[in-house]
């Protein structure tokens, strides 16, 4: 990449770092705390997003097991907080070392599998996670679910949804930078032409097994981390939500968005916390309008939500 | 005890068979997994639900009217919501699908409400008959027979009929299926159809057993998925075995081992069974040409 090049969008970056900031002052001063509920919403799914894109938009894998992941940061963080007595700041990201584990482990099955069959060995996975969470009562509470306890930060309460929202932001604009680099790096061109072709990447000295095994992980890192600010931001979880339906949504957030692209999660988180919401009044018709979103974006727009984006861009120049 | 086990387990099966069989037939031609067969199928039956109950009609009318209802559904969601996503990459069909499956859930409460009905079993209240010394339950031996009937008839129509010859051209190759003179939009939309009445007569089958609502087929079609990519998904009977294989497992691991694991652990085994046998138990390679 040239010089010039990046320090423009080493300015961009700042600049929109900068609005964020000031936009997200004003939101959690002025705007009511449902809507700042609904943005750390937002944000919590976008690092789900973020990390699944990592493994089916760049490495072309499946995975309809990922709500499984997102319950194992949830319930790791919660209880180490409430049994340990850990900050959330602690015990968040050693829930989402946890789930790595998990994940490169639930990568060692998927090395032979495609397809389908990953998808439903994914699913199987989410399955038994869900099922051994409610089963493992002494621990977990099972079925009535598991209260956890407000979180401070050195002695700062931030249980509050204003001050959660600043949390969740740092870690989304962590996760997005760190995403972006390892999608424009090494990494991610080894993903890519994995999803292109595993044989080219294997005869281009590309370690197939072993890049594999990272995009699991690293998709499963993100989703806990995401689980575990969402079992700190509403503060009672219930295996009941993590379900296979949760793995559904979360690749259909990320389909709508548009595959492949950092920003095109963002987009697809937004787009599923939003339109259930914006459609929430009318009786049994949020499911007919969300379910006919999605089938009109993909038939109309192949390329997800942001295509949206870069098709105003292209008319522009 | 240990026969009706297995004869609950065939049964139960023998549904998820014709789940996976609805799935198979439509991701042979179209290449789509269609999440929204569940609803498709919950739609179906409850259309048969009204005819029986509400216009009183016998069963004699209402199982050739359901099926072509449900043919017709197969056709207009081919041509209406597949149909512009064939040259898009296929998760985006998967996804519209998806889409499909919450919208038809949606419609359905809206028509039929969120309780919960009663449909009446074709065979009644009769008590259960004795063969070869084990108990088996009409509902049961219903199942049974009519999902191999289907298997069978599905089986010969793709073998020995001029339009199941053309939708095997058409899953095999397209554009060489086309060159040969085969419409293949024609046959994909057979497929759809073929698939469509696999899952309402699934749905028929097992709305008496359980009850009626619209959350009828959610586990059903999670199980049909996993049957027919236990089996194998390359062909009928692969998917069948697979399917009744499911059934029979989970039922003796739900006795045996554990009431509230049973699920679990047939997904355990799944993953198992993946591990060894990466395409299914029957599964053929598909040779890849790189």
């Amino acid at each position: 990449m040239p010089v010039a090049d990046t320090s423009a969008s080493t300015k961009r970056t700042l600049l929109t770092a900068a609005v964020s900031i000031a936009a997200l002052a004003l939101i959690t001063s002025f705007a009511g705390g449902y809507f700042v509920y609904l943005l750390n919403l937002i944000g919590i799914f976008s690092l789900v997003a973020i990390g699944l894109n990592l493994l089916i938009g760049f490495s072309g894998q499946s995975s309809l097991g990922h709500a499984g992941f997102f319950a194992i940061g949830a319930y790791a963080s919660g209880l180490l907080t409430k049994l340990l007595g850990l900050p959330f700041w602690v015990a968040i990201p050693i829930a989402g070392a946890l789930a790595t584990v998990i994940g490169a482990l639930i990568a060692l099955p998927a090395l032979r599998l495609k397809n389908l069959y990953l998808a439903i060995a994914t699913l199987g996975f989410g399955i038994v996670a869900q099922k051994l969470i409610f089963e493992w009562r002494t621990l977990t509470g099972g079925g009535g679910g598991l209260q956890v306890p407000p979180p401070t930060f050195l002695h700062l309460s931030v249980s509050d949804g204003n001050r959660m929202a600043w949390v969740i932001a740092i870690t989304l604009a962590a996760g997005t930078w760190a995403a972006s680099r390892v999608a424009s790096g090494r990494t991610g061109r080894a993903l890519v032409m994995l999803r292109e072709s595993e044989a080219a990447a294997g005869c281009t000295g590309i370690h197939v097994a072993r890049y594999k095994v990272v995009a699991f992980a690293l998709s499963a890192f993100y989703t806990a981390v995401a689980g575990g600010l969402y079992a700190n931001l509403v503060r009672y979880i219930n295996p009941e939500s993590f379900g296979v339906n949760m793995s559904i949504m979360f690749l259909a957030m990320i389909v709508i968005g548009g595959l492949g692209s950092v920003r095109g999660a963002l987009l697809g988180a937004a787009f599923y916390v939003a339109v259930p919401e914006a459609v929430r009044g009318f009786k049994d018709a949020p499911g007919l309008i969300f379910g006919l979103s999605l089938m009109l974006v993909m038939i109309l727009l192949p390329g997800g939500l942001i295509s949206l984006f870069r098709k105003r861009k292209g008319n522009a120049a | 005890m240990i026969a009706e086990l297995i004869v609950g387990g065939l049964a139960s099966g023998s549904l998820y068979a014709l789940i996976g069989i609805a799935i198979v037939l439509v991701l042979q031609a179209t290449e789509v997994p269609n999440f929204a067969q569940g609803e498709m199928a919950m739609f179906a039956t409850f259309v048969a639900y009204t005819l029986l109950t509400t216009y009183g009609l016998s069963w004699w009318v209402v199982l050739p009217a359901t099926l072509l209802f449900a043919a017709v559904q197969g056709l207009v969601v081919q041509q209406v919501v597949i149909r512009p996503l064939l040259g898009a990459p296929i998760i985006n069909a998967v996804i519209a699908t998806l889409g499909l499956n919450l919208a038809l859930h949606s419609v359905a409460g809206m028509i039929w409400g969120n309780q919960t009905h009663v449909l009446p079993s074709p065979v009644g209240d009769q008590p259960p008959f004795q063969m070869f010394g084990v108990n088996v339950s009409q509902d049961s031996a219903l199942t049974i027979a009519v999902s191999v009937a289907m298997i069978i008839a599905f089986t010969l129509i793709l073998r020995h009929t001029r339009a199941g010859i053309a939708l095997r051209a058409a899953s095999q190759n397209q554009s060489v299926a086309k060159l040969m003179g085969i419409a293949v939009s024609r046959a994909f939309a057979m497929a759809w159809a073929m698939g469509a009445m696999a899952g309402a007569v699934a749905g028929l089958l097992v709305a008496p057993i359980l009850f009626l609502d619209v959350n009828l087929m959610g586990a059903l079609l999670i199980k049909g998925f996993a049957g027919a990519v236990l089996g194998g998904l390359s062909n009928l009977g692969a998917v069948f075995f697979g399917g009744l294989m499911l059934g029979v497992v989970e039922n003796l691991l739900g006795a045996y081992v554990s009431g509230t694991f049973s699920e679990a652990l047939s997904f355990t085994l799944i993953i198992v069974v993946l591990i060894v046998a990466p395409n299914g138990i029957f599964g053929r390679v598909k040779s890849q040409k790189v």
